[in-house]
């Protein structure tokens, strides 16, 4: 469990519910379990409605050139007779808003904040599912050689876990972010800070998915079925991939569901403090950090902001809606 | 994170030597628009620009509270240890130098009248000794009597770089210092008195190396305040700095605040220098910039300490309210805000190459980056107007300085690079002013093709580390770089000699000058130095400065303007040249 | 019991330790692979005017000569058992616990530290009284009128309080409620008063920030709530107590409430402890100098000590916490035994 910002640690998980999660599951006939939870997810339209917010920023993100060019301008491209060039405030009311710019203009330079809502998507998005993907892999790794193993292997890595969430993270990661040279591994510019924030960020959200995963192989090791193949004489890889594995699927999708957003909140922290992806490529928290400077323009603000928001909300509600759909008996 | 150190001071003024009268300093003329055109000196009505040629709401009243703010720290309260230029206006409240720059509006106020001094230096006649003479009947906080060993120890002791490293190295460098001498803590009870004595109680003599006629400029500077040595705690002297002005520290917190309170051994008497008038100065450090600018403008805070101007969000504020605005002072600074263009990168070897830059780039967006108008002019070359001998030189004219893409397109056939090319540059991470600046050169610059990567660096390590040592500039590609200097005295060697001496780049980084490798620049600054005609030396400045533009190895930016507001129920403000910001020791409050 | 705590600090020790290394390394190893010299790393913290003489002296006086385990052993020395400084005119003790000087001030970090913990402290604990009150309420309550109009109008704003960045909430709170008005009533940011000074001040200049951060904290801390109020009151000794006829108030609040709180507990020690090792967002947001701000000051400066002395401290009080969550688990949850 982490909890790298100045943000509830129960956002990102309830504990007992993970506990539950992945237990007490029979199949009925006819329908696999995955076929189940769709029915279950379907009918809950909240999530439903999250999963299309979802799907729609995806498509936001991937299209991003064709959206602005149908809709904005280029995102870096400056406006300068948008703005009062005494004051460096955008001249008409509302920030400049208007069909020509959906979301007014940035001060100083004029730059359709629309455009730069929509790239910064981007940013946001890849860094959030990588970052997750990371953490994911390394904490299921971890976690079920914790758990598996037992002895010291699972002292080790439970002390490591421990060792992580003991950091103030975010100071962390901001320190480790700022140290990085602007060559490294081989990458520069935007794809070296992109791939920095993706590892940064996975690297220390994997123990609070470790935790998970231990915990639910600790008590599936024990449980009958895996006794069963043992005495059949299954060797440790098949328990491990055959028995034990599909087993965690379920709290690990969900609760990748909600690292995600928590994540994406990271990303933003990291930009909105000054280290994440430099610039003048738009990033939400970037964009936010900015504002925050010229608050005498609240438009500027609201707009990344609400980005943020929606983004995180759509998961946050998606991420529930599978939890309950997975895991019907953690709502009852 | 919005400090904005200000490293190049302007306080040493060799005014008099250097015939400095004809000096319009910062008294830049009022705005027409503000009301009070009829009578803009001496009154208390509030008007545009009211502090720059006169006093405003002056004012013999003592008592009250005067309530400060900086949004940053001091580098250091020791006088020994400190290189702001806010700072050095605001020591003289609780030390006093031999000499002191006097609170007269313009350029009366960058002469240095005696303070500590009874009367101004007496030079020997290769004016390489200068001796002062201290007042009668001067006193510490304490009641013990200021006497000259103690002036003469705070110079030696202001020497320990290493102790004290921010400090200014003036005296370092032109006294007499004895070989292998570390200061009075390392070199424990070494002779100094080859490089300052003190003859008797009241005199202190200093050696120079080489004859200095303007030394009077110098022994202004902090590190002549006197510390008594029984008192002094090394590096830990500036928890309590032992007071020889009108006020004393009462408490001091490092990184929250202090306050000082009237000095109860220092009278008029002993010290014509200064009204001092507040009871009390309560000043609070690393207070958010916003917050710091509300305060002021709604009357909680009288002064922004740093003198830098107020921030992005109140200047629109205060531009856009009339009741603001004539509240507000644009003060003119000594200040060039400009980007380096590096020979060492490549293409940027060819002069065409960077001649390209000077016609490519969109002058506005660099006024734009630093707040408009009051936040600075467009600068066409090196040396800003208000310092003496300034000749304006526009060798890459375009209209309103918006650029000319055509002869930009020229200059990149000429130089065989007809598409453009890929270069970087760097700025400090945090100024997001710098940052303005290098999204508008990525911008101006993609208009003829030559396309840049922005990269940030701390500001910390800016020329020690990254862009001021030559081997990371050619490893990191940073064809250019953003930079600023202001003169560290009003005079165009002052101005000049730190960004255009090749001779300051050194491997191991740590200069701002990081482009400008001129042999004949060189030749020139020796030159300047030994020149002793006012009139021949300013034109050597302008032959410096009309050769730098000629290589093109600078792209200057703008010449730094700061617009200033004044608290509520402040009276006696001013501006002088020699502290181009409010003067502290005149305020008052109502 | 003893024992048991005994074994923890051991492991709490074994933490702080591994914590501290991995700091270090970040930022003397980090530079070093790109190739920072002694003297290079010297010269950030001695000022524009320096020679290279100087910053030879000052690599020296800071110790960056010496190999980097000699370095560690002499921080961690320091912490043990104090250290020497010299600061010029002479040597100064710094008592144990010596976190060190810093770089650039020159002030011990440790007293810097502690001047600035009360800031801190401020914030969390009134906003955690806030979010504890308001959450744990909002999710009983919740939980108890399952479906209704406030179930979902608290789990709507509640999901919104979690879904929102700090830094945002923050940045809207000050236009609203600061200067700038429209509702100007919120005390004016960077005016912090401490709480000897005067309570009632204390208080006022606090509220905004506590108000921001416990919006969001309280959102999530309503949610863990009525998840946990619904899965013990499914329970059945919860039946149980219900068919003994006990009344339905002391159903809720001594058996309900109580199964509910064992993982809110677990959260809380953790919240809190990460908090008071810098609400970095919200001290930067409402320019409070507490922890968080003094860490991001030591980023920018380079200043190692001083990111160090936070990151230990910040590693204490979530170790602490942890310690005494355990501790409360054995008397909120007769079931949990220590061992």
């Amino acid at each position: 469990m982490t909890a790298p910002l100045d943000v509830p640690e129960s956002a990102r998980e309830s504990a007992p519910a993970a506990e539950a999660a992945g237990m007490d599951r029979k199949a009925i006939q006819g329908r696999s379990l995955g076929q189940i939870a769709w029915m279950r997810l379907k009918r809950d339209k909240v999530a439903m409605a999250g999963l299309g917010v979802i799907v729609f920023l995806i498509v936001v993100a991937v299209f991003a050139p064709l959206v602005v060019k149908w809709f904005g301008h280029p995102p870096l491209e400056f406006h300068r007779d948008m703005i009062d060039q005494e004051t460096q405030v955008p001249k008409d009311a509302w920030g400049g808003m208007s069909w020509e710019y959906l979301f007014g203009v940035d001060p100083l330079w004029g730059r359709d904040i629309f455009s730069r809502v929509v790239y910064g998507a981007r940013i946001s998005l890849l860094v959030a599912f990588l970052s997750t993907l990371l953490s994911v892999t390394i904490g299921t790794v971890l976690g079920i050689t914790a758990g598996f193993f037992g002895g010291w292997v699972d002292t080790v890595i439970s002390r490591a876990m421990d060792v992580f969430l003991a950091f103030p993270l975010l100071v962390f990661a901001i320190a480790l972010a700022g140290v990085v040279p602007n060559d490294a591994f081989g990458l520069s510019g935007d794809g070296l800070r992109v791939t920095l924030l993706i590892f940064i960020i996975g690297f220390f959200s994997w123990p609070y998915i470790g935790r998970i995963v231990r915990g639910q192989t600790l008590s599936l090791r024990e449980r009958e079925f895996v006794d069963a193949a043992r005495s059949l004489g299954a060797r440790r890889p098949y328990i491990i991939f055959r028995e034990i594995l599909p087993n965690l699927v379920a709290p690990i999708l969900i609760y990748s569901t909600l690292l995600i957003p928590s994540n994406i909140l990271f990303e933003a922290a990291l930009s909105f403090l000054g280290v994440g992806v430099r610039p003048p490529t738009p990033t939400w928290g970037g964009m936010l950090s900015d504002a925050a400077r010229i608050y005498t323009v609240p438009h500027y603000a609201i707009f990344p902001g609400l980005a943020i928001f929606l983004t995180v909300l759509a998961f946050n509600l998606f991420g529930d809606g599978l939890r309950d759909a997975l895991d019907p008996r953690g709502n009852r | 994170m919005r400090r904005k150190p200000v490293w190049a001071m302007t306080a040493v003024s060799a005014a008099l030597a250097m015939g400095l009268a004809a000096c319009g300093g910062t008294s830049s003329t009022p705005s027409g628009e503000s009301g009070s055109s009829g009578q803009p000196a001496a009154g208390a009505k509030n008007a545009f620009n009211a502090a720059l040629t006169g006093v405003f709401n002056p004012s013999t009243k003592k008592g009250g509270t005067l309530k400060l703010a900086n949004s940053g720290d001091w580098d250091s309260l020791d006088p020994a240890d400190t290189y702001y230029n806010y700072s050095w206006n605001f020591i003289r409240l609780y030390g006093r130098s031999l000499t002191f720059f006097p609170g007269k509006p313009g350029v009366e106020g960058a002469k240095p009248v005696p303070d500590l001094a009874a009367e101004l230096g007496k030079p020997s006649d290769d004016l390489k000794t200068w001796t002062y003479t201290l007042r009668d009947g001067l006193k510490y906080e304490d009641g013990s009597p200021i006497l000259a060993k103690d002036v003469a120890y705070a110079v030696a002791r202001a020497y320990d770089k290493v102790t004290f490293p921010n400090g200014p190295t003036y005296l370092n460098e032109m006294l007499d210092w004895p070989k292998d001498y570390q200061g009075p803590y390392k070199s424990k009870g070494a002779d100094y008195s080859s490089a300052v004595e003190a003859t008797d109680d009241k005199t202190v003599v200093f050696h120079l190396k080489e004859p200095y006629s303007g030394f009077d400029n110098i022994v202004q500077m902090s590190p002549t305040i006197p510390v008594p040595e029984a008192k002094d705690t090394g590096a830990k002297y500036k928890e309590h700095v032992v007071s020889s002005g009108p006020y004393m520290f009462e408490k001091n917190e490092i990184g929250k605040g202090f306050t000082l309170v009237r000095n109860p051994h220092w009278s008029e008497a002993i010290d014509p220098n200064r009204p001092a008038l507040p009871d009390r100065y309560e000043v609070s450090t690393n207070v958010n910039a916003d917050d710091m600018d509300n305060r002021i403008l709604s009357g909680d805070l009288h002064v922004a300490l740093e003198g830098s101007g107020v921030g992005t969000a109140a200047l629109s504020k205060v531009l856009t309210d009339p009741a603001l605005k004539e509240r507000a002072d644009n003060v003119t600074q000594q200040r060039l805000w400009y980007t380096s263009i590096n020979p060492t990168v490549k293409p940027f070897d060819k002069l065409d190459c960077r001649v390209a830059v000077q016609y490519a780039m969109d002058k506005t967006a660099y006024v734009a980056a630093y707040g408009g108008p009051t936040g600075g002019e467009i600068a066409t070359n090196l040396v800003p107007p208000t310092i003496p001998g300034f000749k304006k030189i526009d060798l890459y004219p375009s209209p309103e300085g918006k650029g000319d893409v055509a002869k930009a397109k020229e200059a990149l056939t000429k130089c065989g690079q007809p598409n453009g090319f890929a270069t970087s540059v760097s700025y400090r991470a945090e100024r997001p002013k710098e940052k303005a600046v290098a999204e508008a050169l990525k911008e101006s610059l993609a208009r003829v093709g030559i396309t840049v990567e922005i990269k940030p660096y701390a500001q910390k390590d800016y020329f020690s580390s990254f862009a001021g040592k030559p081997s990371f500039v050619v490893k990191e590609n940073l064809g250019l770089v953003v930079n600023g200097w202001g003169s560290d005295w009003p005079d165009g060697y002052g101005f000049l000699q730190q960004i255009t001496d090749s001779r300051v780049i050194r491997d191991g980084g740590g200069s701002s000058n990081t482009s400008v490798r001129i042999p004949e620049v060189d030749k020139l600054l020796d030159q300047a130095r030994l020149e002793q005609d006012v009139t021949k030396r300013e034109a050597l400045y302008a032959q410096i400065d009309e050769k730098v533009m000629q290589e093109s190895v600078i792209l200057p930016g703008i010449w730094a303007k700061a617009l200033l507001v004044r608290g509520q129920g402040l009276t006696n403000v001013l501006v002088s040249d020699g502290q181009q910001m409010y003067d502290y020791v005149a305020l008052g409050v109502q | 019991m003893v024992t048991y705590i005994i074994r923890r600090l051991i492991g709490a020790v074994f933490m702080l330790t591994i914590v501290s290394m991995v700091t270090f390394a970040i930022f003397f190893v980090v530079p070093q692979l790109a190739g920072a010299t002694p003297e290079g790393m010297a010269s950030r913290y001695i000022g524009r005017t320096a020679t290279e003489e100087t910053a030879k002296l000052a690599a020296e006086r800071l110790g960056f000569n010496d190999p980097l385990v000699v370095q560690y052993g002499r921080y961690v020395k320091g912490i043990v058992a104090g250290a020497e400084y010299d600061y010029g005119a002479g040597v100064e003790h710094c008592p144990a616990p010596c976190l060190g000087y810093s770089f650039t001030t020159q002030q011990p970090v440790f007293p810097d530290l502690m001047n600035r913990l009360p800031v801190t402290l401020s914030l969390a604990l009134g906003a955690a009284v806030l979010w504890v009150g308001i959450g744990v309420g909002i999710g009983v309550l919740s939980a108890l009128r399952r479906g209704s109009v406030f179930d979902r109008t608290a789990m709507i704003v509640a999901l919104a309080g979690v879904s929102l960045p700090i830094f945002f909430t923050a940045l809207i709170s000050m236009q609203l409620f600061s200067y700038g008005n429209p509702f100007d009533f919120a005390a004016k940011g960077g005016t912090y008063t401490t709480i000897q000074d005067s309570l009632p001040l204390w208080a006022y200049s606090l509220l905004l920030p506590w108000v921001t951060l416990a919006f969001q904290f309280a959102a999530s801390y309503a949610r863990l709530t009525r998840a946990g109020m619904l899965e013990t009151m499914g329970e059945d000794y919860i039946r149980t107590a219900r068919a003994k006829g006990l009344r339905e108030r002391n159903v809720v609040f001594k058996h309900g409430l109580r199964g509910a709180l064992t993982p809110i507990i677990t959260i809380f020690g953790l919240d809190f402890g990460l908090l008071i090792g810098g609400a970095v967002l919200t001290e930067s947001a409402f320019s409070l100098n507490g922890l968080g701000k003094y860490a991001i000051q030591g980023i920018t400066d380079q200043d190692l000590p001083k990111v160090m002395g936070v990151t230990l401290l910040a590693a204490v009080f979530v170790v602490v916490a942890n310690l005494i969550v355990d501790l409360l688990y054995a008397v909120v949850d007769p079931r949990v035994r220590l061992s």
